[in-house]
């Protein structure tokens, strides 16, 4: 056989093995990451008690630093970030060092106490999930990072297996044969989000990168990466603590300078060693807009207030790689533009998980032969994942609504409900019979995110929440529409059988 | 960009993706009955060409050619999608739609550059 010959069913079995490997990992990772499009609007919802107001940066900032002050005196380091309007909390994170732990907390902007609002990880639960899969965070990130790799290779490796990416490039035919309508389905929904699915995952590995290869920084700057950081402009130059406890500013100084010197309050301060003769504040700057994520710095002496040093202006390779990481984000998308990149996110969920049930329907044995091991793992596994995650998210939700406030550790449990949820409905998915696997285990799932709406009406009952309310009802629709589709029996869906299926 | 803005290159790309839809036998069959004319193909797949072209012009003489380039993938992303669950679903529509589309481009277009 010649070479060209060859190519494509080797294409063709790359993509369906490394798209399997890594398929349940990617739509957990597409799901809580098209979520984090949303994350400041969750983690506003997830804390209602905190309603919009405006509050004084710079009382905000002298606050936190008397509280961190009692928390940690002698500490690595401490940040706070400041509040704004639409989210008006001290939030403040405090270590011994880098390696850390790090500490956090919600401060009250004006009597810099732990905040009133429920304890509650929010937003950020879900996007740290994305490139962390609640693992410990090397970890996670590795699995992560070795996942998006093979997911490249599965993306290249499909766009050159697909043969007739123009011919069908808006063929659904959901009346044909399963196996038909599902190849449609994947091919339909990875085609047209493209440009997304090759940019979301190169730019995430982008991302990644310095972590998944720190040799080059780490060779190049002898083991001080941080130098790494300054001359690439990222960060102002740092230096060591001096050994001689003399105490600086109250920090709102810092914030007062910084509004004046850049006409804007920053976003956070970073102050490195406090407490220490030698102590710096970093003021960092919102992102200015663009595509790029960058953070303009100014750091200042904590004692005199004197300025001390400005991060450089980064080169080609750092605006670069700024711009893959802003891509990524999408902190730059307005209201309607971010519509679409959820969008596209949601596309790029619904391509893993449609590659997932192409899988087994591919390999469903024909008659009455009893389906293998393999199969059978790997429809549980299906069903465990794609029905299981978004369970585990509308229970993480709900439960942020009905666990007592005063609970302890209240934080944990939800993130409790959200495994707790997830691993009862992957149960129910792998004991309940074949027939009625899916519609129970997505039922279930639309039920948790039906129940969200009266939860929140009832408990909270919020105008400012109508429109998550109303996501709510839609992630529940679909559901529903996913369960009805799956109660359908095959005979409705193979009226037609195709007389020739393309493998992929 | 704006709402609007980003409107009219949804619609300019739904126009031109629905033209070349149309350009291809199974989807007229489904849409008008009957596969393509062959005098037909090359207009319509002219139209459709222009038609992503005008809005691609469209997102970056709004807003740039950085955000532009984004914002016209996320509109040919997403018009693309409306026209494949169109054709299948309510293929019948198509035409209709593809037509409507250009006079809501035309309306959105002063909100657009009003918003600049």
């Amino acid at each position: 056989m010649s070479e060209p010959r060859r190519f494509r069913p080797a294409m063709a079995w790359l993509h369906t093995w490394a798209g399997l490997v890594v398929g349940w990992v990617l739509f957990a990772v597409f799901v809580t990451g098209t979520a984090s499009y949303y994350k400041d609007d969750i983690s506003r919802w997830m804390r209602p008690e905190l309603s919009e107001s405006q509050a004084d940066p710079v009382l905000a900032a002298t606050r936190a630093g008397e509280y961190l002050a009692g928390q940690m005196p002698e500490a690595g380091g401490w940040f706070v970030k400041l509040p704004k309007a639409e989210e008006p909390v001290t939030e403040v994170y405090w270590w011994k060092s880098f390696a850390g732990p790090f500490h956090h907390a919600l401060l009250d902007p004006v009597t810099g106490l732990p905040s009133k609002a429920r304890d509650t990880r929010g937003g950020d639960f879900l996007y740290r999930f994305h490139f962390e899969l609640g693992l410990p965070s090397l970890w996670g990130r590795w699995i992560v990072g070795a996942c998006a790799m093979v997911l490249l290779i599965a993306l290249i490796s499909g766009i050159v297996t697909h043969r007739r990416i123009f011919a069908d490039f808006f063929t659904f035919r959901p009346d044909r044969s399963r196996q038909r309508a599902w190849l449609d389905a994947h091919n339909l929904v990875g085609v047209l989000a493209l440009p997304f699915h090759l940019m979301i995952t190169y730019t995430g590995l982008a991302t990644l990168g310095l972590m998944l290869m720190p040799w080059g920084a780490q060779t190049a700057y002898r083991g001080q990466v941080p130098l790494f950081y300054e001359e690439a402009g990222l960060m102002t130059q740092s230096r060591p603590p001096a050994g001689r406890r003399e105490p600086g500013l109250p920090l709102g100084e810092f914030v007062r300078k910084a509004e004046r010197t850049a006409g804007e309050p920053p976003e956070g301060l970073l102050i490195a060693s406090p407490g220490d003769a030698a102590s710096t504040v970093n003021a960092v700057f919102e992102e200015p807009h663009g595509l790029a994520h960058l953070h303009p710095q100014i750091a200042y002496d904590a004692l005199t207030g004197a300025e001390w040093a400005r991060n450089g202006t980064p080169g080609g390779a750092t605006r670069t790689a700024t711009v893959m990481y802003g891509l990524h984000e999408a902190h730059f998308a307005a209201p309607a533009l971010r519509i679409l990149f959820f969008l596209c996110g949601a596309m790029g969920a619904a391509t893993v998980a449609s590659g997932l049930v192409l899988w087994t329907v591919a390999r469903t044995p024909k008659g009455a032969a009893p389906a293998g091991l393999g199969l059978r793992l790997v429809r549980i596994l299906n069903i465990g994942t794609i029905a299981g995650l978004p369970a585990g998210i509308g229970a993480f939700f709900l439960a942020n609504r009905l666990l007592p406030l005063a609970l302890t550790h209240r934080a944990e449990w939800e993130v409790g409900a959200f495994f707790g949820a997830w691993i009862l409905v992957a149960l129910v998915g792998a004991l309940t019979p074949r027939r009625r696997a899916w519609p129970a285990s997505l039922g279930l799932a639309a039920a948790t995110f039906l129940a969200i709406v009266p939860a929140d009406l009832i408990l909270v009952g919020e105008a400012r929440f109508v429109a998550f309310d109303m996501a709510m009802l839609a992630a529940a629709t679909l559901l529903i529409l996913a369960a009805r589709t799956a109660t359908k029996p095959p005979a409705a869906l193979t009226r037609r059988p195709s007389p020739q299926v393309a493998q992929a | 960009m704006s709402a609007a803005g980003l409107a009219v290159c949804v619609a300019l790309a739904f126009a031109g993706l629905s033209a070349l839809a149309l350009s291809l036998d199974r989807h007229h069959r489904a849409a008008l009955r009957g596969p393509v004319p062959k005098a037909r193909i090359a207009p319509l797949r002219g139209a459709g060409w222009a038609g992503l072209a005008l809005s691609l012009y469209a997102a970056v003489a709004l807003a740039g050619w950085n955000f532009g380039l984004v914002q016209a993938l996320g509109a040919v992303t997403a018009a693309a999608l409306a026209v494949a669950v169109c054709l299948t679903y309510r293929p019948g529509w198509l035409r209709p739609a593809a037509v409507a589309a250009l006079p809501i481009a035309a309306a959105f277009l002063p909100f657009a550059l009003a918003a600049q």
